[in-house]
C-alpha cells in the first residue's frame, strides 16, 4: 500500500520532473508494475483493497494530471512568453549591436569600391562582425599590396621604355647619320651602293618612327603625353604637314591636294602634335592608295569646331575592319603590311592626342571607295584669333615647292 | 670662321657631327663630358667657341650643369642642348637656365645648321 502510494508518489514526481506526456507514460507504467507486486505479494482482500484504492488513486491522479496539463500549459505559455520577450531583447541587442559595424564595413566597401585602398574598418564588437572586420581588413590590405606592386611595375615599365628608347637613339643617330653622310657624295658610289644606302636610311628612319611612336604611347599610358596649346593657325598647321609629305607623294605620282576654307577661327593646339597627327594621316593615305592616286586635305568650319579630313584612294576598309582601326598594331588590311611602312601604332597616338585636345577623331570608310579620316577641333572664339591675314590659300603649290627645295638643300 | 664646341659621351657621335660640321664650314673643337666643357671654356690660348652644343646627358657633368655653372659664371655664348627625347630636357630641369634651343637625336642636320646660322649671326638678333 505504502510501495504503492509511494510508487504513484515518485510517479507523479517523475511527472512533474519531466515532460509532461512522457512523465504521464512512465506513471502509468510504474503503477502497473506497483500493482503486480502488491497482488503478487498481498492477501487477496488486501489484494483487492489495494486495487480498489489504487483505482481511487488513478482517479485522484488523473483529476491531478488535468490539473497538471493546464499548470504546464501556463508554464509552458508563461515560459514562452519569457523566452520570448527575452530573445526579443537579446535579438534588439544583437541588432543594435552589429548595426554600426555592419554600417561600417558597408560604407568602407564603398570607399575601397571607389579607389580608396586605404581604407580600413575598426575591429571590435560582436565575434561576428569582429571577425567580418577583420576579413574586410585583409582583404583591403592586399588589394593594396597588389595596387602597389602593379603601379612599381607600371614605373618599371615606363621608366624601361625611356631607358630604351635613349639606349638606342645613340646608335641610330650614328647609323642615320653616316648614311646621310654617304647620301651626299652619292655621286661618288655606284648605283648599287647608292640604292643599298637609301635601304639602310629608310630602315633607320622606320627604326626612329617606331621608337618615337613606342615613346609616346609609354607617355600615353603613363598620363604623360603633354601638350603645349597655343593659338594656331589652321590654314599654316595644313600647309605645314602637306609639305612635309609633298616629296613623298610626288614620288609616287600621287596628287596632294588641300581645300582650305578661307577665315577660319585659330584653334589652341600644340602645333608639332597636331602636325604629328596629320603627317600621319597623311602617311596612311600615301602609303595605302596607288600610284597616281589623288590625296585630298580639308579643314572648313563645322559650328564651334574646325574639321580636317584626310581622304584617300586606298582599298578602303569594311565596317569590321573600321571598328578597330585606332587600336594599337593593327592596319586597314593585314595582307598590306608589307608594302606599308607605319608602324602601327600611328593611328593609337593619333587618338590620344587628338583627345588630349578635347577634340575627337573618326574615320569613315568602304571596301573599294578609300577612307577619310575627320579631326574635329574646339576652334577658338575669333576675339583670340587676332589677324591671321596671312593664310595661303589652297594649293599654294610655288611656296611649298620653294620651301622644299630650301629643305632638301 | 664660326667655332663650334661639341660634347657627347658618344666618340661616334662627335666623329659625326664634326664631318658634318667641318663639311659645311665650321670649325669645331670637342669635348666628352660636362668638366671637359669648362675646362675648354676656361682656356685663354685659343678664340672662344661661337655656340656650344652640349649632349644633355653626360658622365661626370652633363650638358644642362655645365651649362649652369657657365652661366653662372657670366658666359652669355649661345648653347643648343642635344638630346635624346623631350623627357630627357623635361627631366633635366633646364628651364632654370637660358638655353637657345634643343636638337633631338637623331639630329637633323639641316635644321641644326639653320639654328647655328641663326644663333651665331652678327650684329643684333
Amino acid at each position: 500500500m505504502l510501495t504503492g502510494l509511494a510508487v504513484v508518489g515518485v510517479a507523479r514526481f517523475l511527472q512533474q520532473r519531466q515532460g509532461y506526456e512522457n512523465a504521464t507514460a512512465r506513471s502509468y507504467q510504474v503503477e502497473i508494475a506497483a500493482r503486480n507486486r502488491l497482488a503478487e505479494g498481498a492477501r487477496p482482500s488486501a489484494a483487492r483493497a489495494a486495487i480498489v484504492t489504487q483505482q481511487h488513486q488513478r482517479q485522484a491522479l488523473r483529476d491531478d494530471i488535468d490539473g497538471e496539463t493546464r499548470d504546464t500549459a501556463l508554464l509552458v505559455g508563461a515560459g514562452l512568453i519569457a523566452g520570448l520577450t527575452g530573445a526579443a531583447l537579446l535579438f534588439s541587442g544583437l541588432i543594435s549591436s552589429m548595426r554600426r559595424p555592419l554600417e561600417e564595413l558597408v560604407e568602407a566597401s564603398g570607399r575601397l569600391a571607389g579607389g580608396d585602398l586605404e581604407t580600413r574598418v575598426k575591429v571590435g564588437g560582436l565575434s561576428e562582425t569582429a571577425t567580418l572586420g577583420a576579413a574586410f581588413n585583409e582583404m583591403a590590405e592586399e588589394l593594396q599590396r597588389r595596387a602597389g606592386e602593379r603601379d612599381q611595375l607600371e614605373t618599371m615599365k615606363d621608366e624601361f621604355v625611356l631607358t630604351a628608347s635613349h639606349e638606342l637613339r645613340s646608335p641610330l643617330t650614328s647609323v642615320q647619320g653616316f648614311a646621310e653622310l654617304l647620301m651626299l657624295e652619292r655621286d661618288k658610289l655606284s648605283s648599287k651602293q647608292a640604292d643599298t644606302v637609301e635601304i639602310i636610311l629608310d630602315n633607320t628612319r622606320h627604326l626612329v618612327r617606331l621608337l618615337n611612336d613606342l615613346l609616346d604611347l609609354a607617355r600615353s599610358d603613363a598620363g604623360r603625353l603633354t601638350i603645349k596649346p597655343a593659338p594656331t593657325d589652321v590654314a599654316s598647321l595644313v600647309e605645314d604637314a602637306v609639305r612635309t609629305m609633298r616629296s613623298q607623294t610626288e614620288a609616287s605620282k600621287q596628287a596632294l591636294r588641300s581645300e582650305i576654307e578661307p577665315g577660319l577661327p585659330q584653334v589652341s593646339v600644340d602645333r608639332d602634335r597636331i602636325r604629328q597627327v596629320l603627317v600621319n594621316l597623311l602617311t596612311n593615305a600615301h602609303e595605302y592608295s596607288p600610284e597616281g592616286a589623288s590625296i585630298g586635305v580639308t579643314a572648313v568650319r563645322r559650328g564651334a569646331e574646325v574639321e580636317m579630313a584626310v581622304s584617300d584612294e586606298g582599298p578602303g576598309m569594311a565596317e569590321d575592319q573600321l571598328e578597330h582601326i585606332f587600336e594599337r598594331f593593327t592596319r586597314g588590311d593585314a595582307g598590306l603590311t608589307q608594302h606599308v611602312g607605319g608602324t602601327g601604332l600611328g593611328l593609337a597616338i593619333s587618338k590620344s592626342l587628338v583627345e588630349l585636345h578635347g577634340g575627337t577623331i573618326e574615320a569613315d570608310s568602304e571596301p573599294g571607295r578609300g577612307a577619310t579620316f575627320r579631326i574635329r577641333l574646339p576652334a577658338l572664339p575669333a576675339a583670340a584669333a587676332n589677324g591671321g591675314a596671312d593664310e595661303p590659300e589652297s594649293g599654294d603649290m610655288d611656296g611649298l615647292l620653294a620651301d622644299r627645295q630650301e629643305e632638301a638643300r | 670662321m664660326t667655332r663650334v664646341l661639341i660634347a657627347d659621351d658618344s666618340e661616334t657621335i662627335l666623329l659625326l657631327m664634326r664631318t658634318r660640321l667641318e663639311m659645311e664650314g665650321y670649325e669645331v673643337v670637342t669635348a666628352t663630358d660636362g668638366v671637359e666643357v669648362i675646362e675648354l671654356m676656361q682656356r685663354n690660348d685659343e678664340p672662344p667657341p661661337d655656340i656650344l652644343l652640349l649632349d644633355a646627358m653626360m658622365p661626370r657633368k652633363s650638358g644642362i650643369d655645365a651649362l649652369r655653372e657657365l652661366r653662372a659664371a657670366g658666359v652669355e655664348t649661345p648653347v643648343l642642348i642635344v638630346s635624346a627625347h623631350q623627357d630627357e630636357m623635361d627631366a633635366g630641369a633646364a628651364t632654370d637656365v637660358e638655353v637657345s634651343g634643343y636638337i633631338t637625336k637623331p639630329i637633323d642636320f639641316d635644321r641644326l645648321f639653320a639654328c647655328i646660322a641663326d644663333l651665331t649671326r652678327p650684329g643684333p638678333a
